[in-house]
């Protein structure tokens, strides 16, 4: 069977601008740099790096959020990138995505009502009532009460806010959604909250996500497989166990070696593992 | 491909998630968040909130419908004609009977005051119109398509930057042949909306980085919408503030058009014009051309205070707390 | 045992907002002893920044006023100093650095102008002999290349850089106390463990005491000696780092460690995490009792703990807790009453 999801040679290059009438391009960098992964249904991918990794703008490239500048991504076997924009739309349907930041995620002019049936009107689904029931209906799902559908985003809190963009993710019953730092930006509590939501969704629904966070630990209570990006390039990927267990490549161990572990009995070894990696990450 | 009947069926049927609550981030049922305020109400009324503890504000802001509501209803009820000439009451000094005396022709100067406000408020708002139109219109275009289009738009509007405003709304009036009320909105708004055009294209593409602006993307949102129903309402705040900052040029504009002659013509009477009338006979009846003069030094005062008020209550980056 | 440098007693601080008086800080109790480091941690909102800014006089007041409590600093109590006086300590005596180097520092000035200014604020030096302290001190926090990148401008550093130009600015005038505040949450994870490395090192060699404030149980674990645990302007648990990670009492830190992600869990694919329902009260209005009581699985019973707030009591020697039901008394009651 084929993967769900497959992205091969992904690369997306930023052009470096200059000019004092008109722009002209200098100089590129390559944000993304060759990456290639799958993604089966129903199955969590891990995607861990460092900031400026290039693990949110592949994350945009996989949707055509971002149009990547050459690679495959072929999704229920069809070819994205060579997809126009009415085909690409329907698409859509099946992929979405849940982004970091709950405040500038949600249009502060829209009520929550709107803002969770806005796929449903975009794409013509129902009648105005359907829409409406569907609203609540998804609202109950995530843990959101449907009583408070006719509020602004910026009366709740950054948990329910998060939760509100989960419920617009799902309207469409997609198949893949793509993860986006979705808890970093949560008090641990509520992180967890989270986390468990995104889990029960998956298997309740057959969700597959691509996850992309920086917190090694929270990649790790989600992930079947985990992919290590570093400077636009995947370093390491594999299953979850064997990646977290067995690093490979001095990268990961030394990424994994400096996450703090709530166990102040075993700082001095980790800090004595630290020192000895210390020449694989350069500052 | 549509989604699966199976999917469907799935979002469809009684969920069965297992969950520690069923709402778990709402205990008491009230929004609000540890060690920041309680905030349940909507945008505008925040922003309401925001306006009326700036005092100074407020008070522009009643001082302001004070003056719409004398210009509006004074003239229907005034005991005089503000027409009517009547050289045996001429030029005379503020009394009982005239608050603001009379002009050179007889005729009450509280009344025409009135009647003078109206012409130049409404010349004023009906010409902020159509410079918010233009300048939203073209600065959304720009912001929104950006790359080479929003650069060629740019650098045109440089180029009509150097556009001297004044000669320009002149030339406009000398082609229409003379001021009426809407060849006087045409020449003040025709070479004003850039600043405008500039703010808006700002505000768009600050917006357009906004994830919720993404996330329409996402779901398959056309251009129309994202433009329509996320970005320009996000630009509601800055351009009510855009009204009132405005506001006082095109009013300064219209009495100086008025005050040299290319404005309104005798009988109507805007504040400009009145002032003309006053100009004549400045040393043996000042209070002609002062009593126009303070009016509208009181409506830019009130504007630039409202203008003030507004943008600490709408714009969020330079709110307080 | 001396006195500790620092003895914090029922400080509170109210910000008296257009709602009403949000009691941000409610009767916090603290010690920090010389050379040794405190760290306080808490979710966002808890109260634990604004301990910090009352502890050295910068919180923005108005809106905000310390209306309780007194800070002893070194036989000082600092909430009666003037604000002259407190600024001198603040240079002197105690240095304080921020989540964000970014915006303190000054982008448009050099590293070497915001280090040497300071430096000669405090002592009477040179200016050619601030400059040699200020290279030896920014080589002192692995700065590479100290002499170059003195003439740098912050935005010429990368976030971690500028983390360290900040430590040693505040090291300059070689403070009793260094105040942290989330001192590593902008940056990544690998230069986050070389920061924190960094601080403890600077703690051993200039015996300086520290106060670490930060949401990560991780980053407490690898700083603090003693840990104070804050929840809704409160300090519910207080105790030896080793202790508070081996046996936390309050149900609060007990649920915090259960609902962080475990990095080397294997089965924590397949569970749940314990996530805590709800969330913190508004410190606007906050519960008369317990102010956990809504969140805790153990509240309810007719113990009135939701009524009556809970005191800070000693558990054990050295362990604080403000609750009616600690962990141990918990299995203490199971095995005195079997079911």
């Amino acid at each position: 069977m084929s993967a769900l999801l497959e992205v091969r040679d992904l690369v997306k290059r930023f052009p470096v601008k200059r000019g004092l009438f008109f722009e002209r391009t200098v100089d590129y960098v390559d944000a993304v740099a060759g990456v290639s992964f799958d993604i089966a249904a129903g199955e969590t991918l891990g995607l861990v790096g460092e900031s400026g990794s290039g693990k949110s703008t592949t994350g945009f490239c996989v949707l055509q959020l971002m149009r990547p500048t050459s690679g495959s991504v072929r999704f229920e076997g069809r070819e994205l990138t060579e997809l126009s924009g009415e085909e690409l739309r329907r698409v859509r349907r099946n992929a979405q995505i849940v982004f970091q930041d709950p405040y500038s995620s949600l249009d502060p002019r829209m009520t929550v009502g709107n803002i969770v049936a806005e796929p449903l009107v975009v794409h013509g689904v129902g009648t105005r009532r359907d829409r409406r029931a569907r609203v609540r209906e998804l609202l109950d799902v995530v843990g959101f009460d449907p009583m408070y559908v006719n509020r602004y985003p910026h009366e709740f809190s950054g948990g329910q806010r998060q939760r509100i963009g989960i419920a617009r993710a799902l309207a469409l019953s997609p198949r893949l959604i793509v993860c986006d730092e979705p808890v970093s930006a949560l008090d641990v509590s509520i992180q967890a909250q989270i986390i468990n939501l995104l889990k029960d969704l998956q298997a309740e629904f057959g969700l597959a996500y691509l996850f992309i966070a920086h917190d090694l630990a929270v990649v790790r209570s989600v992930s079947d497989r985990i992919a290590v990006m570093h400077r636009g390039r995947i370093v390491e990927s594999g299953p979850a166990k064997q990646v977290y267990e067995h690093p490979q490549v001095a990268y990961t161990k030394a990424l994994l070696a400096s996450v703090p572990v709530p166990d102040p009995g075993r700082m001095q070894e980790r800090k004595a593992e630290r020192r000895r990696l210390q020449g694989a990450v350069a500052m | 491909m549509s989604t699966t009947p199976h999917q469907r069926r799935a979002l469809l049927s009684p969920l069965r998630l297992r969950r520690e609550r069923r709402y778990p981030e709402l205990p008491n049922g009230v929004p609000g968040e540890a060690g920041t305020p309680v905030r349940a109400s909507s945008l505008w009324r925040d922003a309401w909130y925001r306006y009326i503890r700036n005092r100074a504000a407020v008070i522009a802001g009643v001082a302001f419908l004070a003056l719409l509501a004398y210009c509006l209803v004074w003239p229907l009820v005034s005991p005089y004609d503000p027409y009517e000439v009547d050289f045996s009451q001429a030029s005379e000094s503020p009394s009982l009977a005239h608050p603001f005396g009379t002009d050179q022709f007889g005729r009450d100067l509280f009344t025409r005051t009135a009647l003078g406000g109206r012409v130049s408020i409404g010349i004023g708002f009906a010409a902020t119109l159509v410079i918010l139109s233009i300048g939203v219109a073209y600065g959304a275009i720009a912001g929104f398509l950006g790359g080479f289009v929003d650069n060629t738009l740019m650098r045109i509007l440089d180029a009509l930057y150097g556009l001297p405003y004044l000669p320009f709304a002149i030339i406009v009036l000398a082609i229409f042949g003379g001021g009426n009320f809407w060849t006087m909105v045409v020449a003040l708004s025709i070479a004003s909306w850039f600043t405008t055009a500039r703010i808006v294209r700002g505000q768009i593409i600050t917006l357009k980085e906004n994830d919720y602006v993404r996330a329409a993307h996402a779901v398959g949102a056309r251009w129309l919408r994202v433009l329509g129903r996320h970005l320009l309402p996000n630009t509601l705040g800055v351009l009510v503030i855009a009204v009132f900052l405005e506001l006082p040029g095109v009013i300064l504009g219209e009495a100086f058009l008025s005050f040299i002659g290319l404005g309104i013509s005798p009988p109507d009477a805007s504040w400009g014009s009145m002032a003309q009338d006053g100009y004549r006979a400045y040393r043996t009846s000042p209070h002609i051309i002062i009593v126009p003069s303070v009016a509208i030094a009181y409506l830019i005062l009130c504007a630039n205070f409202i203008a003030d008020g507004l943008r600490d209550a709408l714009d969020p980056r330079t709110r307080e707390t | 045992m001396s006195a500790p440098l620092l003895e914090v007693r029922d400080l509170r601080t109210h910000f008296f907002t257009r709602e009403g008086v949000v009691r941000a800080v409610d009767g916090v109790s603290l010690s920090v002893d010389r050379g040794r480091t405190l760290g306080l941690v808490g979710e966002s909102g808890c109260g634990k920044s604004v301990t910090a800014l009352s502890i050295i006089g910068l919180i923005p007041k108005p809106p905000a006023r310390i209306v309780g409590g007194e800070v002893i600093f070194d036989g000082r109590d600092l909430t009666k100093l003037s604000e002259r006086e407190l600024e001198d300590v603040r240079g002197e005596r105690i240095a304080m650095i921020f989540q964000d180097p970014m915006t303190s520092l000054n982008p448009t000035l050099t590293i070497e102008t915001q280090l040497v200014e300071t430096i000669r604020r405090h002592n009477d030096v040179s200016k050619r002999e601030a400059r040699r302290r200020g290279i030896e001190l920014l080589d002192e926090v692995g700065i590479p290349n100290p002499d170059a990148r003195i003439r740098d401008y912050p935005h010429h550093l990368s976030g971690g850089m500028r983390q360290r130009v900040m430590i040693a600015i505040a090291l300059s005038c070689e403070p009793d106390l260094l105040i942290a505040d989330e001192p590593t949450t902008a940056l990544d994870v690998t230069v986050q463990a070389q920061v924190l490395d960094l601080l403890d090192e600077l703690r051993r060699e200039h015996d300086m005491a520290m106060i670490v404030i930060t949401h990560d149980m991780g980053v407490i674990a690898e700083v603090a000696d003693q840990v104070a645990v804050m929840y809704a302007g409160q300090i519910v648990e207080q105790a030896s780092a080793v202790e508070l990670f081996a046996r936390p009492e309050h149900p609060y830190t007990e649920a915090l460690l259960g609902a962080l992600p475990q990095l080397e869990d294997a089965a924590s694919r397949a569970g749940r995490l314990t996530a805590i329902p709800g969330r913190p009260p508004s410190l606007l209005d906050p519960p008369e009792g317990c102010r956990f009581a809504a969140r805790c699985p153990y509240a309810g019973e007719p113990d009135g703990c939701a009524e009556h707030p809970p005191e800070l009591r000693e558990l054990r020697p050295g362990h604080l807790v403000r609750s009616e039901h600690p962990a141990s008394e918990r299995a203490r009651s199971r095995e005195g009453a079997p079911a």
